[in-house]
């Protein structure tokens, strides 16, 4: 009776859902964060530029990929790791599963984004910015904010969502940028101020322009490329990069020491630094570190300046992984509730 | 040891317990223990080998213990609300005459089957700062924190506890409700003094599994917990937040507390259950009753509609060109451009099907071994098929990841197959299914066995011929409910799929992930809409195979 229910939804049922695997000849598997219809679009571009290229993608988040990479350590199953937050792709657990490789044209990519012994090359990243429901800011009679230093003024009070620095990325890059740009004592006692405007600290990097966008809160601290799509979806919402400088994260690429498929890993490397490569992801990404490519219609639309660098805040991603406990657990300490 | 042993019937039913013993306890030692423990031992990893730091660093925090009491308080109250909400609508659909059983049935268990995000992204639709009744009927709601948490776990754990007081409150024996009404005896008095008792099983069994549920989760008070933090919450925040698995691991062993207790609590509850169904039982009849059915019926159908409020209102999202700002019909949501497509569908069909099966037949048999074919292993057993509702998704894909995933391991070659994610799902929801089980188990008197080895029967007869027909309906309740889970379980299931094994649930995340919140509610709809495919198929099969008074879930 049961094994022929099992059958029944399993061959019946399913039929028509059927989509055929594919018999894949040498394929890699590489792990992402990069976001799925970004990753497809890179990818589709990359089997134009090497036409033997299988490609097993596992995408997850950064928080879940890391934690699976770490949990998979001792018997890696991927070949690359691609597009992949540069301070946690910098931890001693993730870092140790790679193997020194610099890709052939590494020089389309300037030094500072490529690690002294090759062991990861960053190609793009994201950067904070906030989402403004522009109807519940009007509603309320607010101004549009341009600042962090402006999120701090009386009259926002209990209109702010802002990411968890614990549990976020995105929320991490955020206070750790202020800290940098402001130095501690001054970085802290602005939190502090900041702190008694926050409606909520959410755990997670996206939702907190979700939630401005669906009119829960009117500003939400998260990152341009989320606010872009909001706007490019419908929501009455403003992209503003906060005047102080946005933090901004790194996107990047290593190969894993373990892997058997090597040659074809390489060539897949290869085509992440070229000019082809970037050319796509000009199309996707607020930061690209390759120079030469364009910005698209819809990011100018949404109010990203040409000169992308003039707006960004020059992190040093190596301090910011290294005191990422330690900000990490006195901001928890101080703020969270 | 059956060959060397002589044939009488006492060492066969020894034989045959040993026998349905040793078919539960090996996989579960093989699929549950050891992963569980081979995670669990990070907790007493440090830096310089094995010791106790990251609990004394745990239990020295204050926030541990403020964690601790907002986990308890949240947990404990949503329990209560859940039991009692679930017992009133069980009994109302046992034991009075409301219309339309079928669908109340199906109706309230819709929470299962629709993914976390579409329950979360309901209530906010709903409740939040600009929800429906805020925005357009002009409350002024806050629905972020301590309450929200509350009433999203509420409706989260509901139909779990439903499942398990319906097949409490299934079975009756008649002539005790008779010859307490010829005593005399009120409507309340004999509720508390022979519908009370004969339910206890079920009503501890529905608290437990109710409060282990909600204490565990992270996805409710996540999105709707604002600034209210739990104990599962801040195990997210070590584990995927910050990679430090071995704190994550100290909150992990901390949620298995609940488990052991009621592990203690049942040993001196069950001495004292009686079986319903005996030898000379009657079933009961339910009478109609005006009054008593209009009451039952305002409360049933007030119920159901705030638990379908939930989804109805994503449904009517997911068809609208932008909800709340423009509400014009669309059908742009459904234009699915995810990788894939619907593909990942036949995957997660397959192992929902196959995990259906295989934990109706081992969580069935684990509840008989626990409650009928005693062996010393009984009491492990029972405890093992309670333990899975205690351990976080995540905490139970991480085991099987680090066990399953190593190269020593000569199971490894299941890592990266469906066969282990069916495997895991199938423990990850165990619980409620063994609980189920015993429940029903339990009112089955234990007469049979004695009648049937007086008549010269074994009791592998008695349970072929008596109490599996007695029990089936109950496995195919059990069936459709693993199989509801399954479609949308998550957070244990991505640490263990592959580029080749994707999953239908999965996609939703990635949906949600990139911001298409409201493609994300689209493909959900869809997985809803095939589990009700589903069920309509096997509720067909039913009734081609002349079972057409079965219902799927009791």
């Amino acid at each position: 009776m049961k094994r022929r229910m099992h059958i029944s939804l399993s061959t019946v049922l399913v039929a028509s859902l059927l989509g055929s695997a594919a018999a894949y000849a040498e394929p890699i598997t590489v792990y992402t964060a990069y976001e799925e219809d970004e990753a497809n679009a890179f990818l589709e571009a990359a089997k134009k530029a090497i036409p033997d290229l299988e490609v097993n993608l596992l995408r997850l988040s950064t928080g879940d990929l890391a934690a699976r990479i770490i949990a998979e350590k001792n018997n890696p199953r991927h070949d690359v790791l691609w597009g992949f937050a540069l301070t946690s792709m910098i931890s001693p657990e993730i870092l140790d599963t790679l193997e020194s490789y610099a890709p052939q044209g590494v020089d389309n990519v300037p030094q500072r984004f490529v690690d002294d012994e090759n062991r990861w090359t960053a190609v793009t990243g994201y950067m904070a910015a906030f989402c403004v429901n522009k109807p519940r800011l009007e509603g309320a009679g607010l101004p549009m904010p341009t600042s962090w230093a402006d999120l701090a003024k009386p009259a926002y009070k209990g209109e702010i969502v802002m990411p968890n620095p614990a549990s976020s990325g995105t929320g991490y890059i955020q206070i750790d940028s202020l800290l940098q740009m402001m130095g501690d004592e001054e970085g802290w006692a602005y939190l502090d101020k900041l702190d008694e405007n926050v409606a909520q600290y959410i755990k997670s990097g996206s939702r907190p322009c979700n939630m401005a966008s669906a009119g829960e809160y009117a500003i939400g601290a998260s990152f341009a490329l989320r606010a872009i799509k909001n706007i490019e979806e419908g929501y009455p919402i403003a992209m503003v990069v906060p005047s102080e400088g946005a933090g901004n994260e790194l996107e990047a690429n290593g190969l894993v020491a373990t892997s058997e498929n090597k040659e074809m890993a390489k060539k897949f490397l290869d085509w992440t630094v070229s000019q082809a490569a970037a050319d796509v992801y000009y199309d996707w990404k607020a930061i690209v570190t390759i120079p030469g490519g364009k910005m698209p219609q819809n990011f100018v639309d949404a109010g990203l300046p040409a000169d992308i660098g003039s707006v960004l805040y020059d992190v040093d991603f190596q301090a910011a992984a290294d005191d990422r406990d330690q900000i990490t657990s006195e901001w928890q300490k101080k703020f969270e509730r | 040891m059956t060959t060397l042993a002589p044939r009488g019937r006492a060492t066969s039913d020894a034989a045959v317990g040993w026998c349905l013993t040793l078919i539960v306890a090996v996989p579960f030692v093989v699929f549950l223990v050891v992963p569980l423990a081979s995670i669990l031992v990070r907790g007493f990893e440090t830096p310089d080998g094995l010791g106790l730091q990251n609990f004394t660093q745990t239990f020295g925090s204050a926030r541990f213990w403020d964690l601790t009491v907002n986990s308890l308080a949240m947990a404990g109250l949503s329990t209560v609300i859940v039991v009692s909400l679930a017992y009133g609508y069980a009994y109302a659909l046992q034991r009075t005459a409301v219309p339309l059983k079928p669908f109340l049935r199906i109706a309230c268990l819709v929470p299962l089957f629709a993914p976390s995000l579409v329950q979360a992204q309901g209530l906010v639709l709903l409740l939040g700062r600009n929800g429906f009744l805020n925005r357009f009927l002009g409350f002024d709601i806050d629905i972020y924190g301590f309450w929200g948490v509350v009433i999203a776990s509420s409706l989260y754990a509901f139909p779990y506890a439903f499942l398990i007081l319906s097949a409490a409150l299934a079975v009756a024996d008649a002539r005790i409700y008779d010859s307490a009404e010829a005593l005399g005896a009120g409507p309340l008095r004999i509720f508390k003094d022979a519908t009370l008792p004969a339910t206890r099983f079920g009503l501890v069994s529905a608290c437990f599994i109710a409060f282990t549920l909600v204490v565990t989760d992270f996805g409710n008070p996540i999105v709707i917990g604002g600034d209210f933090s739990v104990l599962a919450t801040e195990m997210y925040n070590q584990v995927i937040g910050q990679a430090q698995f071995g704190l994550g691991a100290v909150i992990g062993i901390v949620l298995l507390v609940p488990a052991i207790v009621t592990k203690l609590l049942n040993n001196t509850l069950s001495g004292r259950t009686h079986a319903i169904i005996t030898d000379g039982a009657r079933p009961l009849t339910i009478e109609p009753s005006p009054m008593r059915d209009l009451c039952w019926s305002l409360f049933v159908y007030g119920l159901v509609a705030v638990i379908l409020s939930v989804p109805l209102i994503v449904l009517i999202a997911s068809f609208t060109q932008l909800w709340p700002y423009n509400m014009a019909f669309s059908l742009r949501h459904y234009h699915f451009d995810v990788q894939n497509g619907l593909a990942p569908f036949k995957n997660s069909l397959i192992v929902s099907a196959s995990a259906a099966t295989i934990g109706v037949v081992l969580s069935t048999l684990a509840a008989l071994v626990a409650n009928r074919f005693r062996t010393a292993l009984s009491g492990p057993i029972g405890f093992l098929s309670i333990l899975p509702s205690a351990v976080p998704g995540m905490v139970l894909g991480l085991g099987y990841l680090v066990t399953f995933n190593d190269p020593a391991n000569p199971l490894g070659f299941l890592y990266g197959t469906l066969t282990l994610l069916v495997v895991m799902i199938t423990y990850y929801n165990f619980a409620n299914a063994y609980l189920t089980a015993s429940t029903s188990l339990g009112q089955i008197g234990k007469t049979f066995d004695e009648a049937s080895t007086m008549l010269g029967g074994s009791r592998l007869t008695t349970l072929f011929k008596i109490t599996l027909p007695l029990l089936w309906p109950t496995m195919i309740g059990m069936w459709v409910f693993y199989f509801m889970r399954t479609m949308v379980t998550l957070s244990a299931i991505i640490f263990l799929i592959t580029p080749s094994t994707q999953m239908a649930s999965v996609s939703v995340l990635q949906l949600s992930d990139r911001g298409a919140i409201n493609q994300a509610a689209a493909f959900s709809i869809c997985i809803m809409a095939v589990v009700v495919l589903c069920l309509a198929l096997v509720r067909g099969l039913l009734i081609l195979t002349g079972n057409r008074h079965v219902a799927l879930i009791r």
